[in-house]
């Protein structure tokens, strides 16, 4: 039985190539599917459920952000081993799951004062400050793809991270250029990063 | 009609001239012109043909809901020539004329056309029915419109979604002040104005009322709280005020469709101008008021040289000013306040030459202006439900009833001077900021994600507290004591109106359907309220008593390429894609998966898994990731087999169904640990599978501890298969592979090729030995390039969707889906063992009880038929012989490259399925073949002993 001899590295869904000049556009989109995804599901009696966001809402520790994707369900995202470390700090005292997603999604970041109107001609939500704060997450259709999104505004620039099924994600990516052409929509670097 | 000297008010640039041509001569314009406006000053007086008698036709309200003013722009068709812009080097022509625009053969309709009465097409072409084809083909050559070029540009329309506080459907006086009001009281408003710039009738107003509208149009276009849209159009407004918006000029896009969720909506369309019916009244040289004034004070086009004014009201009045301002010889004002009332226009075909009037007096004229009241546009409040009532002293309809997030104003609320509707305007807009604050406050309130409110206790809507505007007195002119026309798009007058009254047709509705009256491009605009005076005067009933139609959504037409906009179609690829494309797999669309169907040659690639070692990528397989106590019992209750004993490396097979025991779906599932489980599903069942557990989860068991995480494409999956699959795969990872210590059914987790997180099952769909390896799909492409790089010397080469169809039908493997159907219960398919019913319960239990014991459901066997190279498609029927008795049906069917002949599955009556039944099937060309019903469903190693080495 010979050794494995495959030099593994991550690939991501989508084949984005970054423009060449981002400089201070107003609206950019990154891939960031190599970050690290787990989904934390717990029934609300659990410990787990207690100490984390309630549903819609995200917060943010360090490298990772936890996000209360649905009732009982949390995604918690960032850099590999900062999500390891809070994936293992998870109380799973009662019924308690936790699954690596990473592999399973793509992430892409949204990020710039356009950036609510590029989603008004992919996505029906209403992207006002009221109705989706800063930290506010929600599940959407976007180009028919199903997401959990996440308003993750950076240093007073709106931003918003999509994430979406692996299989799809060069489809909505697409889409999302598309969409954004009119907003002069530039494609940033990948990154690993919340 | 000719161009003017400098207008104040005019929106022409005279710095642009715009060349053009009309009917394939050249004419001039200027930016800011319309078409119509242009061909007007250019002394065009006929723009288009009637639709059924082909009369001449001019301009009548120069503006979008001008009936009479259709053109074809280039491979446009049905262009409003009263609204379209102009462009320099517009191709613009009359449509469906012939020869031409002057001189139209179809005009000889008009000699009959006292037999095209409504009703006529009805009546005439129902017999004998053989012949409609023919009188299609005959009556498609009077089919009015434009040409539609088949080859034309594809172009790029749009859709938007947005969430106002305020939406306002008009920018005349009432609704800019509207807007300018909600705004400042903090709400954000979109503005939404049909015409091409904001206000309303002030925009060809006098002095005054022009600088008013360009205050508030400043007031507005500077508010960083109000989104301005020019030339769009609120089309509908449907349940919770979701409303449609059609977007007709916008930089990015033809059309744009906005789905506009407001959470106050501010009707404020202001009133249509009304035709009146009389004897030649659709003459070119009839014009509305409006439409007089918008040619001089919009467009500087001068209407016509000599004038007679038929006037009830101060907008007739302002007419006369205007047009002796500009020159025009006014013969005679009518003033219908006192009386007086216009008989008949007569003249040539194409123009108006004298005017009758009610006195018996005639007055020579080339321009006839009427102006006898509004319609109300009330489309957007019944959409609401609002059921408008009618006032004769107004002599126009108002609303009844609106829902309070709702809010009218402007000429559908009343009447009163610019300075009046401007006050409630604003009134409107504070009112209109106060509800959608409340509504947002709900919105707040009820939604976790949204920013939270100081106050959390629910709140009331406010009070309407406006003072309403007063409504003028007006007399009542719809007919005069002549017949005319009254639907000038559909050619119907009021003559027909009258008749289909006689012939019981006296419902609104019906008259409508019958007469197609207010069916045309104008939808009602101009037609609604005359033929419901018609039909009252026929009826010897009041307008009231008559009521009116229900305007449905759209308000004014809109394309189908606004209403499908950006077309989302999504699919789905495995990480292994760009593979399969650069190797020329010929793709195939399952579902939204796009897969690789063959890479040139299945047959050949079924020789190779057969003698060497097939790679196939099998990522769509479904996948659900189940933790918990209570996985065990989820299975049992999902599957009609038994799962409380599988142990952990164990996986197991299992049908499901639903309760009415049809089969739904099948897969196998594997134990990973104590309470953690990974099921898989067929490709297309994945999301109903999840969904159909999570039912039972929530529903029937929400005791039973079980998460269910969907992870399809967590894993990217490669199915090794072939005699050489073993070696291959040892070759990529340290799981010992012997039989002994991996048996047929388990599952094994370790690293492959270097990539961690991985397990694999033996399993064989292909009826070889196979392993079915799911690898984390960021890793997908790199494990598969290895399989093939380490596998070079035993001959691995990939094999598609088709190869593996062909390898499970040679091995009598039925797919849901394929080989049943939405009856087809589990008896049918072979698998009675598995049916477990000593189980406590489990979905379809009770119907499987009766069905393993009827011994009438159709079998599901292996076919052959006698001739090895006939191939009956799918679907064929099986049938008893020397009949047309259908037996049952072929549902797959292929070549065997392995056996060297055709090989099918097949269901079929119960009295048919006995091994060695001769069966007959009808092939698609009606040939009769012969076909043996085989013992086995596998055709190939039906032991299965090489799939257990």
């Amino acid at each position: 039985m010979s050794e494995p001899t495959t030099p593994l590295v991550f690939a991501s869904a989508v084949t984005a190539v970054p423009s060449p000049d981002i400089g201070d556009a107003a609206l950019v989109l990154s891939d960031r599917s190599a970050v690290a995804k787990w989904v934390v599901r717990a029934g609300a009696e659990t410990n787990a459920a207690r100490t984390l966001p309630r549903f819609g809402t995200s917060e943010r520790a360090g490298d990772v952000l936890v996000a209360g994707s649905r009732p009982g369900e949390w995604l918690m995202l960032g850099a590999p081993e900062p999500v390891a470390d809070r994936v293992a700090a998870v109380d799973t005292a009662g019924h308690v799951s936790l699954v690596d997603l990473t592999h399973s999604r793509a992430m892409f970041r949204l990020a710039g004062a356009q950036a609510p109107h590029l989603l008004e001609k992919v996505c029906s939500l209403d992207w006002t400050d009221a109705m989706m704060p800063d930290g506010a997450v929600v599940s959407a259709f976007v180009a028919k793809v199903t997401c959990d999104i996440v308003r993750r505004d950076d240093a007073g620039t709106r931003g918003y991270l999509l994430l979406s099924d692996r299989s799809s994600a060069q489809y909505l990516f697409d889409a999302l250029v598309d969409a954004g052409s009119e907003f002069a929509v530039a494609v940033g670097p990948p990154k690993v990063g919340v | 009609m000719q161009r003017l000297a400098t207008q104040p008010g005019e929106v022409i640039d005279r710095s642009r001239p715009l060349p053009f041509t009309w009917n394939g001569k050249p004419h001039r314009g200027f930016a800011g012109d319309t078409i119509a406006s242009a061909l007007a000053a250019d002394g065009v007086r006929i723009f288009a043909r009637s639709m059924k008698y082909h009369r001449p036709r001019g301009l009548l309200t120069a503006d979008y809901w001008d009936p009479n003013a259709f053109v074809q722009v280039g491979s446009d068709p049905n262009v409003r020539a009263g609204h379209r812009l102009l462009e320099a080097g517009m191709d613009v022509s009359a449509q469906n004329v012939w020869p031409s625009l002057e001189y139209d053969i179809k005009a000889a309709n008009g000699l009959v056309g006292r037999f095209l009465t409504a009703g006529f097409y009805y009546k005439t072409f129902m017999k004998p029915a053989r012949l409609w084809p023919v009188y299609e083909r005959v009556l498609a050559q009077f089919a009015p419109g434009g040409t539609v070029d088949y080859d034309s540009a594809h172009e790029y329309f749009d859709k938007r979604y947005t969430h106002p506080d305020v939406l306002v459907a008009g920018g005349g006086p009432a609704g800019m002040a509207s807007a300018i009001a909600a705004a400042d009281a903090g709400a954000s408003v979109m503005l939404v104005e049909h015409e091409h710039d904001l206000g309303g009738y002030l925009r060809w107003g006098d002095g005054a009322q022009r600088e008013l509208a360009d205050d508030l149009r400043a007031s507005c276009d500077a508010h960083d709280g109000i989104e301005v849209l020019r030339n769009a159009t609120v089309t509908g407004r449907y349940e919770d005020n979701w409303c449609a918006v059609v977007q007709r000029d916008h930089p990015h896009a033809v059309e744009r469709l906005i789905k506009a969720r407001a959470k106050t909506l501010v009707v404020a369309p202001g009133l249509i101008e009304r035709p009146y019916v009389f004897a030649g009244n659709d003459k070119p040289g009839v014009l509305l008021s409006g439409a007089a004034r918008r040619l001089m004070n919009l467009y500087a086009v001068k209407p016509g040289q000599r004038a007679v004014v038929l006037t009830a009201n101060a907008d007739g009045d302002r007419t006369v000013t205007d047009l002796e301002r500009v020159g025009v010889d006014v013969a005679r004002v009518v003033d219908a306040r006192a009386g007086a009332t216009v008989v008949a226009a007569h003249g040539g075909a194409k123009a108006v030459e004298s005017v009758e009037l009610s006195d018996g007096s005639s007055v020579d004229a080339d321009l006839l202006v009427t102006a006898v009241g509004w319609t109300a546009p009330t489309s957007l409040l019944n959409l609401a439900g609002d059921r408008p009532v009618y006032d004769p002293q107004a002599a126009r309809f108002f609303s009844d009833r609106v829902p309070d997030n709702i809010v009218v104003t402007g000429g559908l609320a009343g009447d009163g001077s610019a300075a009046e509707l401007v006050e409630h305007g604003r009134a409107t807009g504070e009112l209109a900021a106060r509800r959608a604050a409340v509504v947002a406050h709900t919105l707040q309130r009820l939604t976790s994600r949204a920013a939270p409110v100081a106050d959390d206790t629910a709140q009331s809507m406010p009070p309407d507290d406006r003072s309403p505007l007063t409504r003028d007195a007006h007399p009542e002119l719809f007919r005069s004591s002549t017949h005319g026309i009254v639907d000038y798009s559909e050619d119907v007058g009021s003559k027909d109106l009258v008749a289909a009254a006689t012939e019981g047709y006296d419902s609104v509705e019906l008259i409508k359907r019958f007469t197609t009256a207010t069916m045309g491009p104008a939808q009602g605009k101009l037609e609604t309220v005359n033929t419901v005076a018609v039909l009252a005067e026929a009826r010897g009933e009041t307008i009231a008593e008559v009521g009116t139609t229900v305007w449905r959504p759209p308000f004014a037409p809109v394309t189908l390429g606004a209403l499908g906009g950006r077309i989302f179609e999504p699919v789905r690829v495995s990480s292994i894609q760009p593979w399969h494309e650069a190797h020329g797999a010929r793709p195939i669309l399952a579902g939204q998966w796009v897969r690789p169907e063959h890479y040139g040659d299945p047959e050949g690639e079924v020789r190779n898994v057969r003698g060497n070692v097939g790679i196939i990528d099998v990522t769509p397989l479904g996948k659900l990731d189940l933790r918990g106590p209570d996985v065990a019992k989820l299975l049992a209750h999902l599957y009609t087999n038994k799962w409380a004993k599988l142990p952990v490396g164990g996986v197991r097979y299992g049908v499901m169904c639903a309760e009415d025991g049809v089969v739904m779906d099948d897969g196998v599932t594997g134990r990973l640990g104590d309470e953690h489980y990974l099921m898989t599903t067929t490709s297309s069942g994945a999301a109903g599978v999840w969904e159909w557990a999570e039912n039972w989860l929530q529903t029937e068991h929400p005791d039973w501890q079980v998460h269910i995480t969907p992870v399809t494409t967590a894993f990217t999956s490669i199915n090794v298969a072939g005699p050489n699959s073993r070696e291959l795969v040892s070759r990529l990872t340290a799981i010992d592979l012997d039989s002994d210590a991996f048996g047929y059914m388990q599952v094994r987790r370790g690293e492959i090729a270097g990539a961690e997180g991985c397990f694999m099952w033996r399993i064989g769909f292909t009826g070889e030995l196979s392993y079915e390896l799911h690898v984390p799909s960021g890793y997908g492409l790199a494990v598969w390039e290895a399989l093939l790089e380490q596998g070079a010397d035993l001959g691995v080469a990939p094999f598609g969707l088709e190869a593996q169809r062909i390898m499970r039908l040679e091995k009598g493997h039925f797919i849901v889906g394929q080989d049943t159907d939405g009856l087809t219960r589990m008896p049918t398919v072979g698998l009675n063992p598995l049916i477990k019913l000593d189980k406590p319960d489990f979905a379809g239990k009770v119907e499987l009880r009766e069905a393993v014991e009827d011994d009438t459901l159709p079998r599901l066997v292996a076919i052959q038929p006698d001739d090895p190279d006939i191939v009956p498609v799918e679907a064929s029927q099986i049938v008893r012989a020397g009949t047309n008795e259908i037996l049952g049906r072929i549902t797959s069917s292929r070549r065997s490259p392995t056996l060297g002949r055709s090989i099918c599955l097949g269901q079929v009556a119960p009295e048919a399925a006995a091994p060695g039944t001769t069966l007959t099937v009808v092939l698609t060309t009606g040939q009769r073949i012969s076909a043996k019903v085989m013992e086995h469903h596998a055709h190939f190693d039906p032991d299965g002993e090489r799939q257990r080495v």
